[in-house]
């Protein structure tokens, strides 16, 4: 062997401390808490990069609450803030709807503006075709 | 009638990502598929609400389109193309056009829509306010008829649920077919003035109604089942046309190459344009409730409603309620109403419960399906950003 | 030439243990995972469909953040040794990374620069490894535990990290591979982490010869 070179042997020894079983013997309890404790941040870090991220794009939802408060201050902006005070609305009842008078739920309103729902549709489909036709 | 109901409004496109948050948005479970599997769509179940549309992180869901239809009439000289735009569209278009959320582009909405060609542009707020005349008739009705009033027998029952969103109608024909006489009988405002523009509007204009094509612009992608439902067909024709979403809008102004944000200013035509601030709020979750209670109050009272803020049913809460007092001056005291206020059809259904067992002591319910009203709905822009 | 003899342990079991599953977790996760993104059928159907592969996916990923993190628990001081080690750029390093330690065909060199236990390739591939590990795993976790009630716009973020960092990671690993089992100048490594741990002593004194030297001094 030239001089110089570390003899097989010395480096076997030198590392069989490394080995599976001499591990766990050579663990000591500040090394199993070093380790846990390195595991316990990295739990932390997952929980708290989720956390962040939530936080972050959790305030992407802002717009609604926007929205919201734009049509808020386009309502207090209108001339008219009450349905029935729209001039129109008046008009469409007194000339079309129920001539005359502003009434609701006149016949006609009652056959232009209301409607059945779930299984009494095929029927009220064939009431209003029915209907037409009378009046054609 | 069309293809848009056969193959449904909603689809989960071929290249899902399979990440399976879409299944917990969904409030009704149409969507199936586990996590790593594509998803898939049950459209007897899906109630089009466009939920895990806009809340798909990787934009691979979609909605049926009638844009080419819109084109096809705008382009065919022989149609009367008219146009309604929903409140919930003009606080949020102009996102697209790179404005803050919840900014009013409303008269610009209107130049925009003239400009692809619109003959007439209305508004769906004035047949908003006709849904309040109705359907607040309609609950003044019920509360009498219960209260034992003379004449106003066999009215329905309460408490009284709204009829405006369709993806909730969808829900409780589907789930709950017993709650159906408690649903207000009135159409949503969509289908009145789908209604409205084929019969009245025809006698103010002198145009021949089979000319008319009733576009409807919606914050919504259930509207476009809406339209196609067979039973809207009371004035003759199919009432409404077709339905082109906010987006689709944006997508339209921007394919024309209008500048949308030097647009000027302008104003709806009439007859059927005129709205009032209790149809601008049907956008927002609790709006419906507060128009109607601003009406209710001052019919059945005889006397101006001061505070016309009622911010008790304000709130982006999923279920709200509130007790209002009116002084009746029928009968001669005063009537506490008692509302409650759902945004998220998930939510819905204790209170549903509750009412089929004769618990519930509301009068009248509103239900919208989309979290926080139809400002939040399946057809408006969509939002990435992070804050 | 040969006048150095003789073996040296170059990783103990525990390291070929934690790099054996390693590898397998990291192909599990990079088929299913490429299969998911371009919706590859014949991948997905070899793990059985894509609910499975997912499932596979899903637990193959707990192996592969477990397995590196009881290997570190096991063997702390030898982390930080290697953690040491890596961060340790002198100025050898930096000239061998000049002539990329004499790999590349068209860059002559007579002869690198000695180098540490890892030369300053290894080094760097092992800071990506890690760095790319964890921003996997904290991007993973959550867009399977919670992506139920995560917001749609960070799910779409987190998804874009896993894919690209997936993505620059298996580059990487099939440099390393490359270089590790194929190339004629240091596939001879491969047997040290692959099989028996062992290096031939010359073939560490000329490529590792600062460690070498250490470990002389050791000796």
């Amino acid at each position: 062997m030239v001089v110089g070179s570390p003899s097989e042997e010395k480096c076997i020894r030198r590392e069989i401390k490394m080995k599976f079983f001499g591990e766990r013997e050579g663990m000591t309890r500040r090394q199993f808490f070093k380790g846990a404790g390195m595991l316990t941040v990295s739990a932390i870090f997952l929980g708290a990069f989720s956390k962040l991220g939530f936080d972050a794009f959790a305030a992407s939802t802002d717009y609604i609450e926007k929205r919201a408060a734009g049509l808020y201050a386009l309502d207090e902006k209108m001339a008219i803030r009450k349905s029935h005070e729209n001039p129109e609305i008046a008009q469409i009842y007194k000339d079309f709807l129920s001539p005359g008078e502003v009434k609701p739920v006149s016949e006609k309103a009652h056959h232009l503006l209301h409607t059945k729902y779930g299984k009494d549709i095929p029927n009220f489909i064939t009431e209003l075709k029915s209907k037409q036709n009378e009046a054609a | 009638m069309s293809t848009v109901l056969t193959q449904g409004i909603i689809n989960v496109t071929s290249d899902c990502r399979a990440c399976d948050h879409c299944t917990s948005i969904c409030p009704t479970g149409a969507i199936s598929g586990l996590l790593g599997q594509r998803h898939k769509i049950d459209h007897n179940l899906c109630i089009n609400c466009g939920q895990c549309l806009i809340n798909c992180p990787f934009g691979r869901i979609e909605d049926a389109s009638m844009v080419d239809l819109v084109k096809k009439a705008l382009a065919d000289p022989s149609k009367f193309v008219i146009v309604q735009e929903a409140p919930a569209v003009r606080v949020a278009l102009g996102e697209e056009f790179g404005l803050e959320p919840g900014t009013n582009v409303k008269n610009k909405m209107y130049a925009a829509l003239r400009r692809l060609g619109f003959k007439k542009v209305y508004d769906t707020e004035f047949t908003a306010d006709l849904t309040i005349m109705e359907e607040g008739t309609e609950l003044i009705g019920r509360v009498y008829g219960a209260l034992g009033v003379k004449g106003y027998e066999n009215k329905g029952p309460l408490p009284q649920f709204t009829s405006c969103c369709p993806a909730w109608i969808k829900y409780a024909e589907d789930k709950y077919p017993k709650i159906i006489p408690y649903l207000s009988t009135a159409k949503s405002p969509q289908q009145m003035f789908g209604a409205i523009s084929k019969t009245y509007l025809p006698t103010k204009l002198n145009v021949n109604p089979a000319n008319i094509y009733s576009v409807s612009v919606m914050p919504c992608t259930a509207k476009k089942a809406e339209c196609n439902r067979p039973e809207f067909i009371s004035s003759g024709y199919q009432d409404v046309d077709a339905v082109i979403t906010t987006r689709e809008l944006a997508a339209l102004i921007k394919e024309k190459g209008i500048d949308f944000n030097k647009l000027p200013a302008e104003e709806a035509d009439k007859f059927i344009g005129a709205s009032t601030g209790a149809a601008t709020i049907f956008g927002v979750s609790g709006g419906v409730m507060e128009a109607a209670l601003r009406t209710a109050y001052e019919i059945l009272s005889g006397s101006t409603l001061d505070e016309v803020d009622l911010k008790a049913v304000r709130g982006l809460q999923s279920v709200r309620e509130a007790s209002v007092e009116i002084p009746v001056k029928a009968l001669g005291k005063a009537l506490p109403v008692n509302v409650a206020i759902v945004t998220g059809t998930k939510h819905v259904d204790k209170l549903i419960e509750d009412v089929l067992a004769g618990r519930s002591k509301y009068h009248f319910i509103e239900v919208m399906n989309c979290p926080g009203g139809c400002i939040n709905g399946g057809g408006q822009p969509i939002r990435r950003e992070m804050h | 030439m040969s006048n150095i003899k003789g073996k040296v342990l170059k990783h103990g079991t525990q390291t070929r243990t934690m790099h054996w599953v390693h590898l397998i977790a990291f192909t599990i996760l990079g088929l299913t995972g490429i299969a998911f993104y371009w919706n590859i059928d014949i991948i997905g159907n070899i793990f059985g469909g894509f609910a499975n592969a997912s499932l596979i996916h899903r637990w193959a990923g707990v192996v592969f953040t477990v397995g590196p993190a009881l290997y570190i628990l096991l063997n702390f001081d030898r982390f930080s040794r290697f953690i040491d080690t890596i961060s340790n750029f002198s100025k050898e390093d930096f000239q061998w990374l000049k002539v990329m330690g004499g790999y590349i065909p068209f860059i002559k060199v007579d002869e690198a620069p000695p180098q540490d236990k890892y030369n300053a390739g290894q080094k760097m591939l092992g800071w990506m490894i890690i760095f790319g590990c964890i921003l996997i795993i904290l991007t993973g976790f959550p867009m399977w535990l919670w992506r139920h009630s995560l917001p749609a716009a960070f799910l779409g973020f987190c998804y874009d990290i896993h894919f690209w960092t997936a993505m620059i990671m298996i580059l990487l690993v099939g440099g390393h591979f490359f270089l590790a089992a194929i190339h004629p100048k240091s596939r001879v490594e491969f047997s040290s982490m692959m099989l028996d741990g062992y290096i031939d002593a010359e073939i560490s004194a000329h490529h590792n010869a600062k460690w070498f030297a250490e470990l002389k001094e050791a000796d």
